[in-house]
């Protein structure tokens, strides 16, 4: 059977870990043959970093669970090594980081943990590997899918000129992305969710997005109208 | 440091307002620093919105004032902005990041509730500008880091602000997006 693959910002598991919705990530994880994957730049973000921090120390402690029983694996596991990661992930960053100026100086747009993901997508897709990138943080999925629309809200929110240059953006625009919501959406569907009705799709939506999932309110409606 | 000159007239004038109690000034001028902080992505420069914010919220508070330990806090506040402007001036650095330190530390030498309250709202700074600096379009890693928060704590507080900048952000029928989630799991 070929791989498919779901590879986890740290956004959506913090979304998912916020909103106390891991159990129905696992049984999502558990009736699909998807692996999820994290990178180790994802890694710092959602065990290393708040393992240090008394106040998400719990939540750390919640992600590392989820590494140690399989639900999350790294890249090794599809093959993917380390090094090559770390490599690309650089390239990404240079790229994404001079995509945009305002008054021509570059503006340095994402970190690590987002442009490793990008990275990841990429030699997947190179080795003919079905994936899809999970992220709710807004900006990396506006540099994807719409560069030009992040161009206008960057202009709107610094009150500076913005250039952009779309020679950056080729490899971008091939990445496909989905969000913690969408996610949820297929729990539900699958009934994995385990209460029925639309009001408990409707509230595991608002639940994700008042922990960060970037969702529009229409778009939440949208989904319960489809149901 | 960036901008220096925009940032020495921003401390002068919030130290007048800190002396005046003028919450309402402090966090306007708090809020100049964010265009330049999320361009130049300068630690002291967000390091600066953070104190004059964290001021903005501690003035508001005539309760504070009654503590002990109040008129130390109050004088070192005000000695080390001075400090601060004088660093600035001579553009030296290494004083700059001293003495952004010592604002710091005149807090954390605090002792009694004043310290925690102060603790806390310096906290609370932190992430408040945060998630303006992200609502300028930089990622939410790429803020946390600028800004010394971590991702969970940005997580939780824009979710609740954000939601005007998730109009902005919309990039892709949602039901679109579904299939692409229905494909790789059924697919």
């Amino acid at each position: 059977m070929d791989k498919k693959i779901l590879i986890f910002d740290a956004s959506p598991i913090i979304t998912l870990t916020m909103t106390g919705l891991l159990e129905e990530f696992k049984r999502l994880r558990d009736s699909s043959n998807v692996q999820f994957i994290i990178t180790k730049e994802v890694h710092s973000e959602i065990v290393e970093r708040p393992s240090q921090i008394k106040r998400f120390e719990l939540e750390a402690i919640k992600a590392k669970d989820l590494i140690s029983k399989g639900y999350l694996e790294f890249p090794e596991k599809v093959g993917v090594s380390d090094r090559a990661i770390s490599e690309l992930t650089k390239d990404v960053l240079n790229l994404s980081n001079k995509a945009f100026k305002a008054n021509g100086k570059d503006i340095h747009l994402i970190d690590l943990g987002e442009a490793s993901c990008l990275a990841l997508s990429k030699i997947l897709r190179d080795k003919g590997i079905e994936n899809v990138t999970v992220i709710d943080e807004r900006t990396t999925r506006m540099l994807c899918e719409a560069p030009e629309k992040l161009g206008d809200l960057l202009q709107k929110k610094l009150h500076s000129k913005i250039t952009w240059d779309k020679k950056y953006f080729d490899d971008f625009d091939k990445i496909k992305i989905i969000r913690s919501a969408e996610l949820m959406y297929l729990a539900y569907k699958k009934d994995l969710l385990r209460l029925k009705g639309k009001e408990v799709l409707e509230a595991v939506l608002y639940a994700v997005q008042f922990k960060g999932c970037s969702i529009p309110e229409e778009e939440i409606k949208e989904i319960v109208r489809k149901g | 440091m960036k901008e220096v000159e925009h940032i020495i007239d921003l401390l002068e004038k919030s130290r007048i307002a800190f002396e005046k109690s003028d919450s309402a000034t402090l966090k306007e001028l708090s809020d100049q620093t964010i265009h330049t902080s999320s361009i130049e992505q300068d630690p002291e420069n967000a390091t600066v919105a953070v104190i004059i914010y964290a001021l903005s919220k501690v003035v508001e508070r005539p309760d504070y004032r009654e503590s002990p330990n109040w008129e130390r806090f109050y004088k070192n506040i005000l000695k080390e902005t001075s400090h601060l402007i004088l660093a600035l001036k001579e553009n030296n650095i290494k004083e700059i990041r001293t003495h952004l330190k010592l604002v710091r530390k005149s807090i954390s030498d605090l002792s009694g509730n004043l310290k925690k309250n102060i603790e806390e709202v310096l906290r609370k700074a932190q992430v408040n500008k945060a998630s303006k600096i992200y609502a300028h379009g930089l990622s939410r890693e790429k803020t946390a880091k600028l800004l010394g928060v971590t991702s969970w704590e940005l997580a939780d507080y824009i979710g609740e602000k954000e939601l005007e900048e998730n109009k902005l952000g919309k990039t892709m029928d949602v039901r679109s997006r579904i299939k692409m989630a229905e494909e790789i799991f059924h697919g």
